[in-house]
């Protein structure tokens, strides 16, 4: 315990360095800086209007090309999904051949070669350049997709739908776009089973057809390879490939919350709470807010030494890392804070975040980690240097951008001129802690009620893995299960079929109390549908009868027969035993979900009623019995409902019987318990005749 | 008669020519007194430089009941010595416009950083500071405690299939310490004490155990210099080393299980016992995965989840170990298969190997895989300073980063089908189905 208290330093070798002349206390001073050189990139433009840029790069024998097609987001809507199989289709057959042959060719030259919806990528040994270029080609001008291959990907497709319904990072990057962008968004949409079946061969030639058009493309060649080898080679390769107009598309930018939002996804299995908060900005590449944020974004949570990280794990324990970004892009950029953290920190977590975000708005960072965090990103800015693919990107960047033509060779300039004061104004536009998305994967029954505390309202939104907000209550219904099977269970819970038809009669009195008054209910009942009730409230009193065809209802004395619709009703309600004999009153059972009562799950059973009526029947899971019946009625003031809740089981006869019935029905309630219930003492039809008063 | 015997010289001289034509990575290494072993490697291509250090020490020099402990024991470095406050390792390193980080395997732990190469003498000076009195405290471990738990549940608990790699090894070894893995387990990362800390560095963590590799612009005769400014004077480490020497015995018949997991689809995964790595052996299963799984031409993939469409994916992986190791091959089911029917798939392919020779062309592409991988993979200088580290700490020849291939290319197709003869055995294998867990409740 005293470990705990005390702070205990050890150093861990005694040896005093006998090497005297070495001060090791003094870090070392660095020599001159380096200069970092940007290297040079040529371009050309075939006449079809694909724009061709080459970065020589001579130390690896390699050569790779990457096609950029850049097109708008297109927003895929009800078959969503369509696009990314369209990418995936690009390398399974051509006009001239099938997928295996493609297969076969590329591993045959040790290439790579991939395909997305907007990209091509491939590389290869520059001993087979070409052959690598004439497969790139066949893909890009001649791709043909084919039934089977469509099948297969749809299938696949499916499959990693199912993966990833367990995967709690999937699930909480789809709830992500879906709440930063929205879903009508082409960023915020998602693929779920329901769009996959949308999705059609059909629509994906479309896209192909539609979109892979060398005017809106950009070929990056990097390697073992000049511009005057590479020009004539692109031009035989890609020089017939058709031009066509392509369309454009426009979408409103989404807006971050007006206040904080909380969004839960219960994944059960959960033993850590992946924490988001995110929001959409208002950025975009070539901006002049851009280079300060990438600062402002170092010191936040850009790097391991940032405040987030130091915090939340370095000081606090709460995770392995705390990261955040700040993200350019064309349509709409965001920022997004993160980390995975065990289940009972998450509301800390959220907390330390919070303040970070608070604290860089609020007060000026310090001189010591703006020059941190610059070096840090002019280091960065060196070491993605030495891959020649940097420059290629560049080179796309300002072309598709249209940046100056200088902007990543004044890049370092322009992060060194950054300020305190820069910082702290791009913080109060960008970091907005009360304006944020509050996204967690976690169990709910962990965390739910902690997290409430973020809400202004109190509220937390519950989201299915595609980002679909429902009501936590429903539950998904087990595979397989039916109504009848809920009511099967039902009867077997209360004793099984063969004691439920041996009841013959029953006698059950309830008794009450609502508003001070005492409320006393008889019930007799015979098989199959002989039915008595009185009820005694005092100044109130009714009885209904029922003799197997006709009833009436005498309230205070006065007697009035049941005729018509209600007639029908009454003929089931005084069934001995209706829940066997559906079929015979016209009454359609129908399972629509799982819903909690009292902390119990339990089978929601909708009965369809001939007149018309839906009341419906709460069955427990667990137990199978019936814990609960909502009955919607119909006034001139509007609808209500009739709630009436069963408890207390107690058996009598081999059946068991609720031996506490709770009925709700707008504010009024009453609890009722039974006094006495017998079963099987010979009750007399001529008791329930209706002809004659009793 | 005449001509075709002269083209197969030709291609013979062509293909000489090709390797040839790989870049050679020049570099210098040397031991200094206490034993510490120096590697230089010079490039200035870029202005940055890469300086690591590779302890000769993993996960299975464990003791039993403290798994995770070297891992533990890799956070620690980070915590500060006599000359660098706690929390200041990571800030000196990125405030410099460097990048850092660690790795811990079953047989060594990686340190490195990249700088700036105006930087070397700092990098130097930060892996010497480290080396020579590192500085942890209470509060240093208690905090890296709850960190390494985060760790583990991110990568491991919370993730689908993520305790995999856990249960092949717990099922695979009976005696060698692979039979747990670096991450270890909660309990033991609970319980390792300060004191132990202490008793580990000081076993482990000296400079005869030890690599430094630079690679990047440097000067190689002033980095001497500063090498040995910074490390001459750390002295060499009084213990003895323990190398691991259990042998695994031989596994006498099939193992195998079902592991309930939270996830949808099932995965099967077979785990064969094999060579240590760099064996003769051990190169010819290297081909023999690129056969089977590399490329979407390779057999298992163009089979199961091409043509036969039982798979989602597929792959065979031999496993690089100091120790001999596992060669595993898996598969994850699509939707609506059984798991039992993607397993007979892949015995299908396996078998195939074990009874037909491979053919010329199929040889003649996973040769060219290979060449293709050894050739791309020299392209950062991070990198090459790990592999020059690997070679000379598992094989006393670092220059094997410019010759290793030719071990792939003495293989034969007969060697090929002799080893999946050999290793890919019912009774040399351990078998794991991974089912979602709401079969298991099915099953009750």
């Amino acid at each position: 315990m005293r470990n705990k208290i005390l702070v205990i330093i050890l150093t861990l070798l005694f040896a005093i360095p006998l090497f005297g002349q070495v001060d090791r206390s003094k870090r070392p001073e660095p020599g001159p800086a380096p200069e970092i050189q940007l290297s040079d990139y040529e371009s050309f433009e075939l006449e079809n209007g694909l724009k061709v840029f080459v970065v020589e790069n001579h130390k690896l024998p390699r050569v790779t090309y990457r096609l950029i097609i850049d097109r708008d987001p297109i927003l895929e809507g009800d078959s969503a999904g369509y696009v990314s199989i369209a990418g995936s289709l690009l390398r399974t057959g051509t006009e001239s051949k099938t997928k295996a042959e493609i297969d076969e060719a590329i591993d045959f030259i040790g290439a790579s070669l991939s395909t997305s919806s907007s990209s091509i990528y491939a590389s290869s040994l520059k001993q087979h350049n070409e052959k690598l270029l004439s497969i790139m080609s066949d893909i890009v001008l001649n791709s043909k997709f084919r039934k089977e291959q469509f099948d297969k990907l749809i299938k696949q497709n499916k499959s990693g739908l199912a993966a990833q319904k367990e995967n709690p990072n999937a699930i909480a990057s789809n709830v992500r776009r879906a709440l930063t962008y929205g879903k009508d968004h082409p960023y915020g949409e998602v693929m779920t089973e329901e769009t996959l079946k949308n999705v059609t061969l059909d629509k994906c030639e479309d896209y192909y057809d539609t979109y892979f058009r060398p005017n809106i493309a950009y070929l990056a060649i990097v390697g073992d390879i000049t511009k005057d080898e590479a020009e004539p080679l692109i031009k035989k390769y890609f020089g017939e490939w058709k031009s066509k107009e392509v369309p454009s598309h426009n979408y409103d930018d989404p807006e971050p919350p007006l206040i904080n939002k909380v969004a839960l996804v219960d994944r059960e299995a959960s033993v850590q709470s992946i924490v988001n908060l995110a929001y959409p900005i208002d950025l975009q590449l070539g901006d002049e807010d851009v280079i300060p944020s990438k600062v402002l974004n170092t010191i936040l949570g850009g790097y391991f030494s940032s405040r987030f990280n130091m915090n939340l794990r370095e000081d606090k324990g709460f995770t392995y890392g705390a990261r955040s970004t700040i993200a350019t892009d064309e349509l709409v950029g965001r920022f997004g804070a993160n980390c995975e953290t065990r289940n009972s920190a998450t509301d800390s977590a959220i907390t330390e975040f919070i303040n970070e975000m608070e604290s860089v708005r609020k007060e000026k960072v310090s001189e010591e980690e703006l020059n941190s965090a610059k070096k840090y990103l002019i280091g960065s800015f060196a070491r993605s240097l030495e891959s020649p693919q940097t420059i290629a990107q560049f080179a796309l960047n300002i072309e598709r951008f249209n940046l100056p033509k200088d902007y990543y060779k004044d890049y370092l300039k322009k992060v060194n001129d950054v300020t305190l004061e820069d910082i702290q104004n791009t913080a109060k536009k960008y970091i907005k802690p009360e304006n944020t998305h509050i996204i967690v994967v976690s169990n709910a029954d962990d965390v739910a009620d902690d997290l409430k505390k973020f809400s202004l309202s109190g509220k937390i939104n519950y989201y299915d893995r595609y980002g679909n907000k429902y009501d936590p209550s429903m539950k998904e219904i087990p595979e397989g299960m039916t109504a009848q099977k809920v009511i099967d269970n039902y009867v077997e819970a209360i004793g099984g079929l063969k004691a439920v038809k041996n009841i013959n009669d029953k006698t059950m009195t309830l008794q009450g109390s609502v508003q001070g008054n005492q409320l006393s209910l008889t019930v007799k009942q015979k098989a199959p549908n002989l039915y008595y009730q009185n009820l005694d409230a005092g100044m109130f009193k009714q009885t209904a009868v029922f003799d197997g065809e006709q009833g009436y209802r005498s309230t205070n004395g006065q007697k009035q027969m049941i005729e018509g619709e209600e007639l029908e009703t009454f003929k089931f309600q005084a069934d001995m035993y209706p829940f066997l004999n559906y079929d015979k009153y016209g009454i359609e059972a129908e399972l629509t979900g799982m819903e909690e009562v009292d902390g119990e799950e339990a089978y929601k059973v909708k009965l369809s009623l001939p007149n018309g009526d839906q009341p419906v029947r709460y069955y427990s899971k667990e137990s199978g019995l019936l814990l609960k019946q909502v009955i919607p009625i119909t006034t001139p003031q509007g609808t209500s409902k009739q709630v009436t809740k069963f408890s207390n089981y107690k058996e009598v006869g081999g059946v068991k019987f609720a031996h506490t019935v709770t009925q709700q029905m707008g504010p009024q309630g009453i609890t009722m318990e039974v006094t006495e219930l017998k079963v099987n003492t010979g009750l007399k039809d001529s008791f329930f005749e209706v002809e004659e008063n009793k | 008669m005449r001509n075709l015997f002269c083209s197969l010289i030709l291609t013979l001289i062509f293909s000489g020519a090709l390797f040839g034509q790989m870049p050679e990575i020049e570099f210098e290494e040397y031991n200094l007194d206490n034993g510490l072993h120096v590697i230089l490697h010079e490039d200035h291509s870029t202005p940055i430089v890469a300086v690591s250090v590779m302890y000769h020490v993993g996960s299975k020099n464990e003791d039993s009941n403290r798994t995770g402990f070297a891992h533990f024991f890799e956070h620690l470095m980070f915590e500060g010595s006599k000359n660098i406050p706690r929390g200041e390792y990571f800030k000196i390193v990125q405030g410099n416009g460097g990048t850092l980080n660690a790795n811990t395997s079953f047989d060594r732990t990686y340190y490195y950083e990249v700088l700036p190469s105006n930087q070397l003498e700092l990098g130097l000076w930060l892996e010497s500071e480290r080396m020579l009195h590192l500085k942890i405290d209470s509060v240093g471990v208690e905090t890296q405690r709850s960190v390494i738990k985060e760790e583990k549940k991110q990568r491991l608990d919370n993730q689908p299939y993520g305790s995999l790699l856990e249960e092949t090894f717990s099922h695979a070894y009976d005696k060698h310490p692979y039979r747990w893995t670096p991450i270890g387990s909660e309990q033991y990362i609970d319980q390792a004490k300060l004191e132990e800390f202490i008793e580990f560095y000081n076993t482990y963590y000296v400079p005869q155990n030890a690599t430094l590799s630079i690679a990047g612009d440097i000067n190689v005769e002033e980095t001497k210099k500063l090498v040995d400014k910074y490390f001459s004077g750390i002295p060499r480490g009084e213990k003895e080393i323990d190398r691991v020497d259990v042998v695994e015995p031989p596994q006498k018949e099939e193992v195998r299980d079902t592991v309930y997991d939270n996830i949808q689809l099932p995965l099967v995964l077979h785990a064969y016992h094999i060579p240590a790595q760099g064996t003769e052996d051990y190169y010819a299963l290297n081909m023999l995965t690129n056969l089977l799984s590399r490329g979407q031409s390779s057999r298992m993939y163009k089979e199961l989840v091409d043509n036969k469409q039982i798979a989602v994916s597929t792959g065979t992986i031999p496993l690089s170990l100091e120790d001999p190791g596992l060669f595993l091959a898996y598969g994850i089911v699509n939707q609506g298969v059984k798991a039992d029917s993607l397993e007979k798939a892949m015995q299908k392919e396996l078998n195939e190997v074990k009874n037909n020779l491979l053919s010329e062309r199929e040889f003649k592409k996973i040769r060219n895989q290979i060449e293709s991988r050894f050739v791309s993979r020299n392209s950062s200088v991070a990198g090459i300073a790990e592999s020059l580290a690997n070679y000379h700490v598992y094989f006393g020849d670092a220059n094997l980063i410019n010759t290793e291939i030719e071990r792939y290319m003495d293989v034969t197709r007969e060697d090929i089908k002799e080893v999946a003869n050999k290793y890919l055995q019912k009774d040399n294998r351990v078998v794991l189905y991974y089912l979602p867990k709401s079969q298991k409740e099915n099953k009750s």
